[in-house]
């Protein structure tokens, strides 16, 4: 990245393939949707490029890419409300080699995690998924490391009592009220 | 132990951080509780839901975003390559000049002030030594913004965020920095500290349509279309469809002004 900050843009390149699977997996899994995840990748890097000043020698990179990855999103969330409700057909794709019972309870699982307000589904994904330590991600979303993991704990409760409520659903029934897709407070010294 | 004890230790069990003495009674409590187990049991489960491949298209856009800003980077490091004139006031532009003589305006200024307020009240005073900083700081970005080095620019940039409300003869300059300035980072700095008061200071938004026209790097075109989203500006239209029929606008800006177009109509 200081290379990148320097002036070497060719660098990105090597910033880009090692970040642009993980940074979809998290949009696709928070938002739902596809489409706008890669839109909101290709403007990680573009904000990389145009902030690339604002990095600080031994910040670690892959907090500093998230930070811009959640404003990426709060600022797109702002401009562009009202967001889609999630529809069924924007769950992730599953493998067709998985058997039924795995796919059926993945689409489950992911309509769950669709259900969680926003800030715990958020932290959920960053903890589960992105490989983030606890106290990094207090330092992203502004909060100290306890509170993380309390929100963690009750964020599992709720995903777990939604994971039921579907599992007892009948198929067809109308699914529960839309997401809370509510952006988090986007904290003011972030770029 | 209880579920509630348990639950201070669970999060740090399951990203597997616990010592190992905590661990084990972290499993004695799972062993016998059905409910907590459940919850480690649904965290593991999560990692059913499959990975997202990105598509090959994805790679492409990123390489025409690339190859758009490092053209626009190549013509900015040539223009800035000029020989500079080199003069014995030189020392004066430069940012010790540019407090040296500042701090020499405030002295000679503190000196009237005891000579002729002596009489008037120290509110009096202080309101005095205020407007004496104010312009004091205006007189330092003004300096810094002509300076050569575009870190200096950067900096002078940086000192006009200072002020509440930007003074006529700082406004222009930024504007002229946003339009002029031969550093793309000096140019988005401008942007940056001039959509600070655009709320205040109308004549801020001509400025960003003006600089809309002339500039010639993707990335600040960019970076003014996205400012024209935010303020969703009933002219802000026009201004990107006027920009849209330029013949030789950059692809990666075109797809940009599009999808300003659709965010504003």
């Amino acid at each position: 990245m200081l290379q990148v900050r320097n002036g070497a843009g060719e660098t990105l390149g090597v910033l880009f393939d090692r970040y642009q699977a993980p940074l979809l997996n998290f949009y696709c899994k928070l938002t739902g949707d596809r489409g706008l995840s890669e839109d909101l990748v290709q403007e990680v890097f573009l904000r990389i490029l145009r902030h690339r000043q604002t990095y600080r020698a031994g910040t670690p990179f892959r907090a500093w890419i998230y930070q811009i990855a959640r404003n990426a999103r709060i600022d797109h969330f702002r401009k562009t409300r009202p967001q889609v409700p999630f529809e069924p057909e924007m769950a992730p794709t599953v493998n067709p080699a998985d058997p039924a019972q795995r796919q059926q309870e993945s689409e489950l699982l992911h309509r769950a995690l669709m259900q969680l307000p926003e800030e715990k589904r958020e932290l959920l994904i960053l903890c589960r998924f992105q490989e983030l330590r606890y106290d990094e991600v207090a330092r992203l979303v502004g909060c100290g490391v306890s509170t993380v993991k309390v929100r963690i704990h009750r964020a599992l409760h709720e995903l777990r009592e939604a994971f039921h409520q579907l599992q007892a659903a009948p198929a067809d029934s109308p699914r529960r009220g839309a997401p809370q897709n509510f952006p988090p407070r986007r904290l003011d010294h972030e770029v | 132990m209880k579920c509630e004890q348990i639950a201070e230790l669970l999060p740090d069990y399951l990203q597997d951080s616990l010592r190992p003495e905590q661990n084990k009674i972290v499993e004695q409590h799972l062993a016998a509780c059905a409910d907590c187990t459940e919850v480690v049991a649904l965290w593991k489960k999560l990692a059913i839901l499959p990975d997202e491949q990105p598509s090959p298209a994805s790679r492409e856009r990123f390489d025409a975003m690339l190859h758009a800003w490092q053209s626009g980077r190549a013509e900015t490091l040539a223009t800035e390559k000029r020989p500079s004139l080199g003069s014995i006031f030189d020392w004066l532009r430069s940012p010790v000049g540019a407090v040296a003589w500042s701090l020499a305006l405030l002295v000679i200024g503190a000196y009237i002030g005891t000579q002729l307020g002596s009489t008037k009240s120290s509110s009096r005073d202080l309101a005095a030594m205020h407007t004496e900083l104010d312009g004091m700081r205006q007189l330092v970005a003004l300096s810094m913004l002509q300076q050569e080095s575009a870190s200096q620019r950067l900096e002078g940039v940086s000192w006009t965020r200072r002020e509440d409300r930007l003074d006529p003869q700082v406004l222009a300059a930024l504007k002229h920095t946003l339009r002029y300035d031969p550093s793309v980072d000096v140019r988005l700095a401008a942007l940056d500290a001039l959509s600070r008061h655009a709320a205040q200071q109308p004549q801020v938004r001509s400025s960003v349509f003006d600089a809309l026209q002339e500039q010639q790097s993707p990335l600040v075109q960019v970076a003014l279309i996205d400012q024209l989203v935010e303020w969703r500006d009933p002219q802000a239209a026009q201004h990107l469809e006027k920009l849209r029929q330029s013949p030789n606008l950059n692809p990666t800006v075109r797809q940009r002004a599009d999808w300003a177009i659709s965010k504003l109509n």
